[in-house]
């Protein structure tokens, strides 16, 4: 649950966006620009967090005070070297956190962080990954929160899609890139598994919402309506003339997650006011801004 | 013997209900509490609590009750019932400091035969400790519900007394008191009659808790709670009287008071406490139900709708607000528009920014665009559908506790959504 130090919103003096090249950090930094709020962003360019001096790079670019989104991370951290390199720049950080201390910290987690039977899943759910990626995410989240004396608020977004993500997992985004290559769009089975899938914009208004209410604690960002895969390649497809889904054998046998739920109470009590875009809605506006960017 | 005179420490919700309990059954009885501004109200007829029945239950008896705020009239009791409510915090630990500070106060008032008594709810292993040297000194679990009290004062199942010696006999004047009630005495152990009360809800919660994780269920899948939850009640290990209604978690502060004490105690004495984990977690899931609800069916597609709330205190026949569900959701709903009624609790308990004080629950439902029924106030049952219809604006009426007639409100065209009620699948 977020607890926030303002009741009324007030945008940060300045916010720093640590991780603005990718996909996440990138739309955080628009979305801060959008609503006028002072926002600098930084990329491996400015601040190399594995590099020698990682870390007293990143304090060169704080300033006292500061409120920092910590987007950066090679994600999904697929294996025990890239957990280690991620816990790394996380350290890296820390110790810059240390030079110079924020004044609030909003780091960009995910909700690999929970144990895969918790069902539904809350922001109070134990976190237990089953993954490095979730090991990752769980072990830099104790890493600032025990690391700063500000404010600090964990955002935990669900499988996350959007017009620029550049990765290609099994979902909307590989749907859509299969089906603009007029490829039929390829599901495991029939599909059946219900996931929780976030629109990035989502995402980057909730850390503004976060960044504006000064919060602490931890929120999901999740939709709080789970679809299937096979629901979703529909949607996709129906974006294409003459697109298509087709069924493909699973490449191992059938997850033992088959459903996985939210509930979104945190979020209704945190932002009452906030309203997640629809998968559907989400879907057709990132075939919009990609067919705009062809 | 003659009659005992029964005496009551404490002048709140459990000590008024059982003093004038006490004096139904025809007992002389005093009524002291330090408190002298209390004390005033009560002797011209002023109770602080609802309860039905209460006050004629006190006009009738009138003439055996003395209140007092003179601890010295304690002298002339030969039982003395502890009985102040026990506050309680938001995560239920209990602040007993007010009860230790009556027994000290009138420990030396008392006289040397007399038989002291706690009713008050307390944590186990506290009798034995705060028990007077060389006097009678008992515990006695109480039963009260809100909204039955009197009900429940004045028909007791049965008596749980807690003993130092459970084997030894109760001293008359106390023995004279309980059996002008009629009903089974169990002597035991302070300590196993303070966990029997705490058994008794832990046993409530359980099966409240049955009713609320099945009925969300029945939501999802299109089944009925209430065509199960009677099939249940025909089944003897389960009980015609079991809590088996569908409602929005635990409220009242005294259910939530005796979870936190059993966790606290397994935490102690490293026992496993997960069940009541999970009555716990239960409770807070199915407590937001309506703000879900309100969002899924309303919210989200229209910000600037207006929301009428019917009822505020936690429960009917009650003015106490301890966890009420109803303020929970208000607390969450700022920035709509909201229209409040409650037949006793005043519209200024929800401190809601965008409030509107109605004067009845149908002036509620004027130009809203969902109706909400936050508390199962009898009187809400009159509402016609009709009525609501031509008053609200939209077509929204969430009834967790099923007080309008459902079909009859469809029929109007109004969307009736509740507890435990799933669509039919086609």
């Amino acid at each position: 649950m977020l607890e926030h130090l303002q009741i009324q919103p007030i945008a940060p003096t300045r916010t720093v966006v640590v991780g603005s090249g990718g996909f996440v950090g990138g739309a955080i930094l628009r979305e801060l620009t959008a609503r006028a709020m002072p926002a600098v962003g930084l990329t491996r360019q400015e601040a190399d967090l594995l590099a020698p001096g990682g870390g007293e790079a990143l304090a060169r670019h704080l300033k006292p005070g500061d409120s920092v989104v910590f987007v950066s991370a090679i994600a999904p951290a697929k294996n025990v070297a890239q957990l280690m390199d991620n816990l790394r720049m996380a350290e890296a950080a820390c110790q810059a956190f240390a030079a110079v201390m924020p004044g609030h910290l909003v780091y960009i987690s995910s909700d690999a962080i929970y144990a895969d039977d918790a069902n539904p899943v809350t922001e109070s759910s134990s976190a237990a990954p089953t993954t490095t990626h979730g090991m990752m995410h769980a072990a830099r989240e104790l890493m600032f929160k025990t690391a700063v004396t500000c404010p600090f608020a964990a955002l935990r977004p669900t499988l996350i899609y959007g017009a620029r993500d550049p990765h290609s997992g099994y979902g909307p985004n590989r749907f859509r890139r299969q089906a603009a290559k007029g490829e039929a769009i390829s599901i495991f089975g029939e599909g059946e598994e219900r996931r929780d899938h976030v629109l990035v914009d989502d995402v980057a208004r909730l850390a503004a919402l976060i960044l504006l209410h000064k919060s602490r604690g931890a929120l999901n960002a999740v939709t709080g309506v789970s679809t299937s895969f096979r629901d979703i390649a529909d949607m996709v497809a129906a974006q294409f003339p003459g697109g298509k889904v087709a069924s493909t054998p699973r490449p191992g046998p059938r997850p033992h997650l088959l459903h996985r739920f939210f509930d979104i109470t945190g979020c209704l009590k945190a932002f009452p006011d906030f309203r997640y875009v629809r998968i559907a809605d989400g879907i057709a506006d990132v075939h919009k801004q990609t067919m705009g960017q062809s | 013997m003659s009659q005992p005179r029964i005496a009551y420490v404490g002048m709140t919700h459990l000590g008024i209900c059982s003093a004038i309990a006490a004096a139904s059954k025809g007992f002389e009885t005093i009524c002291f509490d330090p408190d002298a501004a209390r004390i005033k109200a009560l002797d011209a007829g002023n109770l602080p609590v609802v309860e039905p029945d209460l006050d004629e239950l006190l006009r009738n008896n009138r003439s055996r009750i003395s209140f007092t705020a003179d601890v010295a009239a304690l002298s002339k009791a030969d039982v003395i019932y502890v009985a102040p409510d026990v506050p309680t915090d938001d995560a239920g630990g209990s602040d007993l400091a007010p009860i230790k500070s009556l027994l000290a106060l009138i420990e030396p008032a008392l006289a040397k035969d007399s038989v002291t008594v706690i009713l008050s709810q307390v944590p186990p292993g506290f009798s034995r400790v705060h028990a007077f040297p060389a006097r009678p000194f008992y515990y006695q679990v109480e039963t009260l519900v809100f909204g039955r009290a009197v009900e429940r004062a004045t028909l007791p199942e049965r008596f749980i007394i807690g003993c130092a010696d459970p084997k030894a006999p109760l001293p008359q004047p106390f023995k004279t008191f309980l059996a002008a009630f009629g009903c089974p005495l169990l002597p035991m152990r302070y300590e196993s009659a303070e966990l029997a009360k705490i058994s008794i809800n832990c046993c409530l919660v359980a099966s409240v808790t049955v009713a609320n994780t099945l009925a969300e269920l029945c939501e999802h899948i299109g089944a009925e709670w209430t065509e199960i939850a009677p099939a249940l009640k025909l089944d003897k290990r389960i009980g015609a009287f079991s809590y088996l209604t569908a409602g929005l978690g635990l409220s009242g502060g005294n259910l939530e008071r005796d979870l936190a004490t059993v966790e606290n105690f397994a935490r102690d004495h490293g026992s496993d406490a997960s069940l009541i984990e999970a009555f716990i977690h239960n409770s807070k899931h199915r407590k937001d139900w309506p703000l879900r609800t309100l969002h899924q069916a309303l919210l989200d597609d229209k910000p600037d709708a207006v929301i009428g709330v019917l009822g505020l205190a936690y429960k009917e026949n009650t003015h106490s607000t301890k966890n009420s569900p109803s303020l929970a959701l208000l607390r969450h709903l700022h920035p709509w528009a909201v229209r409040l009624f409650d037949p006793v609790v005043p519209a200024t308990a929800a401190e809601h920014p965008r409030s509107t004080a109605c004067a009845s629950a149908l002036d509620v439902a004027k130009g809203v665009d969902a109706l909400v029924i936050m508390t199962p106030w009898p009187a809400f049952r009159d509402l016609a559908a009709g009525d609501i219809k031509a008053a609200m604006r939209g077509r929204l009426v969430i009834d967790p506790y099923r007080m309008l007639d459902g079909a009859a409100l469809t029929k109007t065209g109004l969307t009736h959504i509740t507890l435990g009620a799933g669509a039919p699948r086609a």
